[in-house]
């Protein structure tokens, strides 16, 4: 529609259409002023703080200073620390994928009890992240988790300190998540693997293809954008992830070593009163997520394929 | 979804924030009657809820005349500061709420607590009664705290002193420690190697002499030993003197060198705290507020009493102090209403009897009236009316100070923030399992301290600049 012809019909606008209009603008509005009260605002407030050195209770704007906080961030060991933390996390992502579909794969089929199966590899997800959280620092108990318990059942050897040394907390939090996150890549894969067409598999093996082939050939391609889903919300999750270090490492873990950006961003701005300091990170955080994430939109037409 | 995920996450602070505003609506504010509502905000256990409650519920019926309700919340000591920083953002706060001694200019100066003197003036108040250092802890003379008007009126003084399992003692034949003659640290070693044992012939450690608590207990090494943290203007970061590694390296020597205590990895699994109420432990830590809990048989079914920490190179035992009090709102409506309730909730007699366990007989503070700790309470543990341990003295020595007692302040206390301190802590466990020496460590930890240090109090002086200039204006 171009402008020209917009105009008269915008003046001629009919008592139902405006009423229409009215109505719709209504629908809109709830979501909308909540943008602006929970999101725009915020945003603008975060920016505004990160150019200061506001500490919650003195006055932001007698404490402006540009982008000073931006540039001691980027000379900040321990923030460079805590993303690598983060990045390690991530090994999580990948091993969820590869797992998730493995068992999807498995459970698309018609077995007794099925049902109840995937329930229960979904319970994760729907849990309460700290109830979970808790229960698993039992499980890695260094005198009476489950985990050494049965390490040592097997092997005679105590297992290792999980959350007290600075490696293996970080193989106990990827796998948290991996356990954590596994519910809701199955779902999906199983999702993507009933709409894949039966008839792809029939004609692959007429022409002879079997097992590994089937599924790399046809399965895998076909199940990409699921895997594109996971990669990209998993990427975004990753490098937000918070509460399971808080309730699992509250002080962060021996010399840090289990510290996540948001969680030093947490702790800056909350127990160190640096409010400031912490939305700046919190703004050089969302700008990493921002490149990445468009990296994999781009990247996503080499491999990501769509059943037409 | 992407942009609103961006969003979320830039988000994370200010959301945190703005939800603790929300959860605490309108500050004091008059009814049609001219009654007033005040509302407070403080942090509790469930203890002192219920006796608060209790007199909280007193103070409004003796006031019906002029209260209409008194509007209590409270949460817990973690959320506590979070949710007041976002009270503090929203310009919304309630008009009695919790101060520390080491927020007291901070909120001063930002203009959110008032200087409650010229009230209690006019009330009539007098404090002569309070233990004078604690009181002091609260008193701001417009550059810095210590002197001049007050600005709170304490809660609470409390004492991290120290503890032993009688139990143990009796069953090792070993006299119990002499809190007129605290052990040095090489009798402390001594006892404390006698204590640790096998005792069901497994060949595995089960019942260790000591157990400490890093972020709780060094303090009262380093300071004994006449070292400290910080230098006198707490600008300087002094762990690098021989007296600081010399405490450090005696702190590590009970885990590393005599074993006497839990290592590492067992502290990862059961914390000393606990592994003391399991009866494991023959001597821990013992705060004011832990006194009922010990006392309770279920808690900790053992005989224990209160004793002094191993004095070190000055031959004093020193130990730090707590303490926490009520303030008022700069911004509030209520203001003479509120002073009145806080001089009730800190200094009323009735109510400190209860909170001190004279006439309740759970003790969960020391009461606040000096001529009260020194006569009733003293009276009401000796003849047993407050379950107290027998050799309160030491709390006392501690708060008051004598010529082997000291109690003072931790150093962050007196600093803007706290990182610089957390910053030391967060790797000490590599020190106590052996895989970094002190010297090192100290080396290594020290520059990353004094930078947060400095970058701290370069911002509190900027923003102190800041403000005169405005107020200047």
């Amino acid at each position: 529609m171009s402008g020209a012809d917009a105009k008269p019909v915008k003046k001629k606008m009919s008592k139902s259409e405006r009423r229409e209009h009215y109505w719709g603008l209504t629908f809109v509005a709830p979501p909308f002023i909540g943008f602006l009260i929970f999101m725009a605002f915020p945003i603008v407030f975060a920016f505004v703080a990160s150019l200061t050195r506001w500490n919650g209770i003195n006055n932001m704007m007698d404490n402006f200073v540009g982008l000073q906080n931006y540039i001691e961030l980027l000379q900040d060991g321990r923030f460079w620390k805590v993303l690598l933390n983060t990045v390690i996390y991530m090994i999580g992502i990948p091993l969820g994928m590869i797992l998730g579909l493995v068992i999807a794969v498995g459970m698309n089929r018609k077995i007794a009890g099925i049902k109840i199966l995937r329930t229960m590899y979904y319970i994760p997800v729907i849990s309460s992240l700290v109830a979970v959280a808790i229960l698993w620092m039992w499980v890695f108990n260094y005198d009476y988790g489950l985990l050494n318990s049965i390490i040592k059942a097997i092997s005679g050897q105590h297992g290792p300190n999980w959350l007290g040394d600075e490696v293996w907390v970080k193989v106990s939090m990827i796998i948290f998540m991996t356990w954590k996150g596994l519910g809701t890549s199955i779902i999906l894969y199983l999702s993507g693997l009933q709409s894949i067409p039966r008839d792809y598999y029939e004609a692959a093996k007429i022409d002879g293809a079997s097992g590994w082939k089937l599924f790399r050939h046809i399965t895998m391609p076909l199940v990409s954008p699921v895997t594109f889903y996971l990669l990209i919300t998993g990427l975004i999750g990753g490098f937000q992830v918070f509460v399971e270090v808080l309730v699992m490492v509250p002080n962060g873990g021996l010399n840090y070593s289990a510290a996540t950006v948001v969680f030093y961003l947490y702790n800056q701005a909350f127990d160190n009163r640096q409010m400031g300091y912490g939305s700046a990170m919190a703004f050089l955080l969302a700008i990493i997520i921002f490149i990445i994430t468009a990296i994999n939109f781009k990247g996503q037409d080499k491999w990501v394929k769509t059943v037409d | 979804m992407k942009i609103k995920r961006l969003t979320a996450l830039g988000l994370v602070t200010v959301v945190t924030a703005s939800t603790a505003l929300a959860a605490c609506g309108g500050g004091g504010s008059a009814s049609a009657d001219g009654k007033k509502t005040l509302t407070v905000f403080l942090y509790m256990n469930e203890q002192e809820q219920e006796i608060y409650k209790n007199m909280i519920e007193q103070f409004k019926e003796a006031h019906s005349d002029t209260i209409a309700d008194i509007d209590l919340q409270v949460t817990t000591q973690s959320e506590y500061n979070t949710t007041l920083t976002g009270m503090m953002t929203a310009g919304d706060l309630p008009d009695v709420f919790y101060v520390g001694p080491e927020s007291v200019q901070d909120f001063a100066e930002a203009g959110y607590i008032e200087n409650i003197q010229p009230y209690l003036d006019e009330m009539g108040v007098s404090t002569d009664d309070f233990m004078q250092d604690i009181l002091s802890s609260y008193r701001f003379d417009g550059t810095s705290t210590g002197s001049g008007d007050l600005y709170a009126l304490p809660k609470d003084a409390s004492v991290f002193a120290y503890a032993y399992n009688k139990d143990m003692f009796d069953e090792a034949g070993l006299e119990y420690p002499d809190p007129n003659d605290p052990y040095t640290y090489d009798e402390f070693v001594d006892v404390c190697k006698q204590l640790t044992k096998d005792t069901n012939g497994d060949g595995e450690i089960d019942q260790w002499g000591c157990g400490m608590a890093n972020i709780y207990m060094l303090y009262q090494f380093v300071w004994s030993n006449g070292a400290s943290f910080l230098s006198d203007d707490y600008r300087t970061v002094t762990i690098d003197t021989p007296e600081f590694k010399d405490a450090l390296q005696k702190y590590v020597d009970l885990t590393l060198v005599h074993k006497v205590t839990p290592t590492v990895e067992q502290d990862a699994s059961l914390g000393v705290y606990q592994r003391w109420l399991a009866g494991q432990q023959a001597f821990y830590a013992c705060g004011t507020w832990d006194v009922a809990a010990f006392m309770d048989e279920e808690t900790f079914p053992y005989n224990w009493d209160l004793c002094a920490y191993p004095t070190l190179e000055t031959g004093k035992t020193v130990t730090w102090l707590g303490t926490v009090g009520y303030c008022v709102s700069a911004t509030s409506e209520n203001k003479a209403e509120a002073v009145e309730l806080i001089n009730y909730l800190s200094a009323d007699a009735d109510g400190q009897r209860e909170v001190s366990g004279i006439t309740t007989g759970e003790s969960i503070q020391i009461p606040n009236l000096v001529s009260m700790a020194e006569g009733e309470f003293k009276d009401a543990v000796a003849d047993g009316t407050v379950n107290y341990p027998s050799n309160v003295d030491v709390i006392f020595n501690y708060m008051n100070g004598t010529d082997i007692y000291e109690g003072r302040f931790q150093e962050a206390t007196y600093t803007p923030n706290s990182e610089w301190i957390d910053l030391f802590f967060e790797g000490l466990d590599n020190v106590k399992n052996g895989t970094v020496t002190v010297d090192d460590y100290i080396a290594d930890v020290l520059p990353d301290m004094q930078d947060s240090l400095d970058q701290a109090w370069a911002d509190a002086d900027a923003n102190a600049a800041a403000t005169a200039e405005s107020a200047a204006e």
